[in-house]
């Protein structure tokens, strides 16, 4: 039985990975998106194996049936654009080439750095109350404020592309 | 039950390790057959339905009185050509209709027919229900998109702004229920009501409004507009022939149409609770069948009655109607919860669920008739005022 929850975790990891490069790699931006939502699915299967069942489900609830979507609405709502670089995107590429290793090296320390030393083990019979708690009792002042930023971000999005006409 | 990781060893001294693999060959085999046949049984009801309420006969042509019908649709659409246009995106265009089909599946498994015949009784049963309903939009916004055909995109488009909308008074209304029974498991929800203490004399409003959302998370009229034939040809199913679309329109959609009423079975009507559950619990299976098909009539009820909605009026009637009146449904229901001790706050929250009923049924004919005045007095004196002479 030991080397089925290991298996698993290959799997998922391998499609969480597959996924996050296709989003880099695809040529068309609709199989990028739809590769995201692959790899928010295996993230999903990972916190489930974790034993963070509410939030893997939220992660699907979330992520691959709301933001997924929203992102193909905008793609199939844009036109594709024209191939031929922009002057202003030229270092654009350079750029990432350069980030990428330090926010990999950035990551890995702070994974290693952190969360391993902490004893934390995931009490069996779901992660629902634990996680209630810190959102609504420990951290709820945090959690409303956070709630009060995105509302204020909606309305500045909708005043910025509200017409004058009405 | 037992609990999840621990090996439980099967029937006849099978091996724990293969009865875990068998098991869910059994499981899936199981509700892959109950879908096929509830999509063929409730095809036919659905024809039948429409020909009584039209004053037709219906489909009476194959076996006694057209018993078979759907069966031999079912043969014809397996046996049919694999048409498909060349100017389609190929891969997005067959993974479709699987992406849609695979979550109605995987909801099965939560489904309590009776006590002890369910997949797995898990603690956070009804978020695991909504996050996969919340997945088959993705299908469909891709088959619209793949189809490379104007009628499909926009129909693609419309369901995607419909599902997303009316998810928000679906879930608020399920939370409302959440709140009196204390708990997210489905098993907990069902037992929370017994006798004649349903759920659905408590909190008629959350019931209304969560039916209301359901009958747009389906695509079932009047809220087809994905599909609305009078203007989209078939929506974002145009391009799809043969078995594919069957997996689309007839599994998928009656798939889940079973699944919201079982839903609803579970969380306003009591789940399996009925006469002589306690002394055979097997009963339970069929009173929950019983009562999920007297919702699905109730659906395919209200589609012989109800004409379509415009798109704006679909999106008006949930962020202006439905959103406020879950929300506050919600709030006063936790509010009272909270604020009265045992027996009094479930009299507070039905009477004042039931006032919301009324205010509902009262209210909304009388707005539409206002707004309605009030755009008609508007184009008269944009009328008038063109008509005028300038000189």
């Amino acid at each position: 039985m030991d080397f089925i929850a290991p298996l698993i975790f290959v799997i998922l990891a391998a499609i969480v990975v597959a996924g996050g490069l296709a989003v880099v790699l695809l040529p068309r931006i609709t199989g990028s998106a739809l590769s995201m939502g692959l790899s928010f699915l295996g993230m999903a299967g990972l916190f489930a194996l974790l034993g963070a069942e509410t939030i893997a489900f939220f992660q699907v609830l979330i992520y691959v049936g709301a933001i997924t979507v929203l992102i193909l609405y905008g793609v199939m709502l844009t036109r594709v654009a024209p191939a031929g670089a922009d002057r202003r995107l030229f270092f654009q590429k350079q750029a990432g080439w350069a980030l990428v290793p330090l926010t990999f090296v950035g990551v890995v320390a702070t994974v290693f750095a952190l969360s391993f030393q902490s004893n934390v083990v995931q009490q069996p019979g779901g992660d629902l109350e634990p996680l209630a708690n810190a959102v609504f009792r420990d951290y709820a002042f945090p959690f409303e404020v956070a709630s009060v930023l995105l509302l204020a971000a909606m309305i500045g999005a909708i005043a910025l592309v509200k017409r004058g006409d009405d | 039950m037992s609990p999840p990781g621990v090996l439980v060893p099967g029937p006849f001294g099978i091996d724990p390790l293969v009865w875990v693999v068998l098991r869910l060959l059994i499981a899936v085999l199981l509700v892959v057959g109950l879908i096929f046949n509830g999509a063929l049984l409730q095809i036919l009801m659905e024809r039948k339905l429409q020909a009584w309420a039209q004053d037709r006969v219906g489909p009476y042509h194959v076996g006694p009185w057209g018993l078979l019908q759907t069966f031999a649709d079912a043969l014809k659409l397996i046996g049919k050509e694999d048409v498909r246009s060349r100017f389609t995106d190929a891969a997005f265009f067959l993974t479709a209709p699987a992406i849609t089909f695979t979550p109605m599946v995987a909801a099965w498994v939560v489904i309590p027919f009776a006590p002890g015949v369910q997949g797995i009784d898990i603690n956070i049963g009804l978020l695991y229900l909504s996050s996969l309903g919340a997945m088959g939009v993705l299908g469909i916004v891709i088959a619209g998109w793949a189809s490379n055909n104007k009628y499909s995109l926009i129909g693609g488009l419309r369901s995607a702004g419909q599902l997303i909308s009316y998810e928000v008074p679906q879930i608020l209304s399920l939370v409302t229920v959440v709140l009196l029974a204390g708990s997210l498991q489905l098993t907990k929800i069902a037992t929370a009501q017994p006798g004649l203490q349903l759920n659905l004399f408590i909190l008629p409003a959350a019931f209304l409004t969560y039916f209301i959302a359901a009958l747009a998370e389906t695509n079932r009229t009047p809220f087809d507009l994905p599909e609305a034939e009078s203007e989209l040809v078939a929506g974002y199913l145009t391009e799809y022939s043969g078995m594919r679309w069957g997996t689309f329109l007839a599994l998928t959609e009656y798939g889940n149409v079973t699944i919201v009423s079982s839903i609803m079975t579970t969380l306003w009507l009591g789940g399996w609770n009925g006469p002589l559950v306690d002394q055979a619990p097997i009963l339970g299976v069929l009173w929950f069948t019983l009562k999920v098909y007297v919702i699905i009539v109730a659906f395919m009820w209200i589609r012989l009655t109800l004409p379509r909605f415009r798109i704006d009026q679909l999106m008006n009637f949930c962020w202006k109607v439905l959103i406020p009146l879950t929300l506050t449904n919600l709030f006063v229901t936790a509010t009272l919860k909270v604020a009265l001790p045992a027996p009094w706050d479930l009299i507070a929250i039905g009477i004042l669920n039931w006032g919301l009923v009324a205010a509902f049924i009262v209210l909304i004919p009388r707005l539409q008739r206002r707004r309605l005045e009030r755009l008609r007095e508007r184009l008269r004196t944009e009328r008038e005022r063109t008509l005028a002479p300038t000189a």
